[in-house]
């Protein structure tokens, strides 16, 4: 059953962070942030928080609170889902005379990354598009996984079963990584690899990774097909792959 | 020496994925975490014959799974299958069962020192989950203590709660232990007084991935006491340990008597037939509950069953697979040395269970069990590997061989990274 306080954070934690990486992959994002100096706000009332910032062409998403121009409360974790499944909006704290932003550039930007993350078969016939809509879905799925992991009630006891150590995430040759921490049953996704993993997660390549992440194939034949190998102290990866499969509950 | 190579089992293994979901399911096939890579191991054989099997390609293996467990004497044994086949031809599964059954019974009773009755189903798991309904039949209780990592087969009430499957109310009535922590099981006894039925564990611990561990002096004598004290009953999963450590039962290999018994891998070499063992203070309790399975009853693994038991006391098996588990594994601890390696064995050494220590991520030793199975030693990575009958002293030669030659590839290697091709 999917818990609203557990979705708001991968609302903001697992797909709004995908802003990072499509300002840096898409051209035409990276045009429309290229003179943005702008720091949005997102706070939730019994809910996460985080600070969304534009500056000299790159985008960075911190948890928590910090320096803003723009700041959007929201009542409860319901209330920000719903806004991000376009039937609510925010209520501006401050920044009134920066909404510009919101309504031009930023919207332009999620429909971007919508357009990413919702592919169809004729788009992934592009090897570009497949590539960047791999990289968002692999973040989107890794990150809410995180989250799914620190706050739903049965991901917390997945979570609490993967033994303390870094996993890595990716795709073999030169292909993007991730990696997920896990501390004392807390979960954290991290871009880029550890240098020290405790499990290894990859893909044979990036027609492998995006067909399990958009599911076209379980992952269970990856494995045993061997387009997913996995290595090293394997409960870790046991459990993170329990976490992985309530995934799809929540971002269907 | 060759290293395999596994085509036809690739070919096989892709006709298969295409009607069984992964290919093959449970703990013979490539998802359960044992088979690391997968690209070292073989999917399917052809045969077997004694201590081998051989692969679809034709690779013989060295088999130190034997079928997980099930293999004790040695593939096709002569006196187990012509036993078998001669019941065939009198009748199987019938309308009436055969009075092997009671020949089979019989036996059972006579060979496990605590056992009174014994009741015959076909896997680990039906006997286990048997198992807690007759405590809770017999004390109107509904709770149960297990011990954190065993494993009692794929029942519900075995799984986790997050798990695929599992509801709440699988898992509700369980309580979990540290293993051999006599304090726990008190404290939880104390905490639940009159609720708890049954205290369900292996003999000694042996989970995957972890070392595995001895009783700790006085543990089960302690456990006994309070279980007899508080009216719990005392069961014990013997399926993996069965008939490997001693063969009146591994609570008598311990020094205590539980009440419930499990049996299963060893009972008939591979012929599919499990038991429950009883005392008398249960009898009631298992004649009152309705349990049973179309094929329980049938001869043909009842009669595996006897050639398999008076020949493995004939042989004194368990102390044979003790001996030469040693041999084995003292051999293998002494060629890791050699290259510099430090490899750790856990257990009873008829059912051993080994890693190359100073990596906790534990792919060095992955590394090298798959160079093991790839020259035809085969072992798994991080389950306990079991000893049969059949192993002789030149096998283990052999394999001590193909672990060295292992350990050679291991040390010439560079050290894993990240985009390593598994």
């Amino acid at each position: 059953m999917k818990d609203q306080l557990t979705m708001s954070c991968i609302n903001l934690y697992a797909v709004l962070q995908n802003m990072e990486n499509l300002v840096e992959l898409d051209r035409d994002a990276k045009l429309l942030i290229e003179n943005a100096e702008i720091a949005i706000q997102f706070a939730v009332r019994g809910g996460p928080a985080a600070l969304l910032s534009f500056e000299n062409g790159r985008c960075r998403l911190q948890k928590g609170k910090g320096r803003s121009n723009i700041s959007l409360y929201f009542t409860s974790p319901e209330h920000l889902n719903k806004m991000f499944g376009g039937k609510a909006n925010p209520i501006p704290l401050k920044g009134l005379t920066k909404t510009g932003f919101l309504k031009n550039e930023f919207t332009k930007l999620t429909d971007r990354l919508t357009y990413y993350l919702k592919p169809t078969d004729e788009l992934l016939k592009n090897p570009e598009y497949l590539r960047i809509n791999t990289i968002l879905t692999a973040n989107t799925a890794f990150f809410a996984l995180a989250e799914i992991g620190n706050n739903d009630v049965l991901g917390r006891l997945n979570a609490g079963r993967i033994p303390d150590g870094d996993i890595n995430v990716s795709i073999l040759g030169e292909g993007p990584s991730l990696h997920l921490k896990a501390r004392k049953g807390r979960l954290e996704a991290v871009k880029g690899a550890s240098s020290a993993p405790r499990a290894i997660m990859s893909f044979a390549d990036i027609e492998a990774a995006n067909g399990m992440l958009n599911g076209k194939v379980d992952a269970y034949t990856c494995i045993a097909s061997g387009t997913i190998q996995m290595k090293g102290f394997l409960p870790m990866l046991d459990h993170m792959n329990k976490l992985l499969s309530q995934v799809p509950e929540y971002l269907k | 020496m060759n290293t395999y190579s596994y085509e036809k089992n690739q070919e096989q293994f892709m006709r298969a994925l295409k009607v069984i979901p992964t290919g093959i399911y449970g703990h013979l096939g490539p998802v359960e975490g044992c088979f690391i890579p997968t690209s070292a191991y073989p999917f399917f054989s052809q045969r077997a014959n004694g201590a081998y099997f051989w692969d679809v390609d034709g690779n013989r293996f060295i088999d130190y799974m034997c079928a997980y467990g099930p293999n004790i004497l040695g593939y096709n044994d002569e006196d187990v299958d012509a036993a078998a086949a001669e019941q065939a031809k009198a009748g199987n599964c019938t309308t009436a069962p055969s009075s092997i059954v009671i020949d089979l019974a019989e036996l059972m009773v006579d060979t496990v020192a605590m056992a009174d009755w014994t009741f015959f189903a076909k896997n680990g798991g039906d006997v286990t989950s048997f198992a807690l309904m007759v405590a809770k039949a017999a004390t109107g209780r509904k709770k149960t203590i297990l011990v954190k990592g065993n494993y009692h087969g794929v029942a519900p009430w075995t799984q986790k709660l997050g798990y695929p499957g599992i509801a709440a109310e699988d898992v509700s009535n369980n309580f979990y232990v540290d293993w051999n922590n006599y304090d726990q099981v008190e404290n939880i006894v104390k905490e639940h007084p009159g609720e708890i039925a049954c205290f369900m564990s292996t003999p000694y611990y042996h989970p995957v991935f972890a070392d595995n561990e001895l009783p700790a002096p006085g543990y089960w004598q302690k456990i006994r006491k309070l279980c007899t004290d508080n009216g719990i009953v005392l069961a014990i999963d013997d399926v993996r340990c069965g008939f490997r450590l001693d063969m009146a039962g591994s609570d008598h290999y311990f020094g205590f008597k539980a009440d419930l018994m499990c049996f299963c891998k060893a009972i008939a070499n591979g012929w599919n037939v499990s038991a429950l063992c009883g005392t008398d203070a249960l009898r009631d309790a298992v004649s009152s509950i309705m349990y049973t399975g179309s094929y329980w009853l049938s001869a043909v693994p009842f009669a595996a069953g006897i050639a398999c038991i008076k020949k493995l006391k004939e042989l004194n098996a368990p102390q044979m697979l003790i001996k030469n588990g040693r041999k084995l594994t003292e051999g293998l601890v002494d060629t890791a040395k050699n290259h510099g390696y430090k490899l750790t064995v856990t257990g009873v050494p008829s059912m051993w269970y080994m890693r190359l220590t100073e990596d906790d991520s534990l792919m060095l030793h992955q590394e090298w069990v798959a160079e093991c199975v790839k020259r035809g030693a085969f072992f798994t990575n991080h389950h306990n590997l079991f000893m049969c009958c059949a192993i002789t002293d030149e096998d283990i030669s052999h394999t001590l061989d193909i672990a060295d030659e292992a350990f050679k590839v291991l040390r010439k290697r560079p050290p894993t990274t990240i985009n390593s091709v598994i």
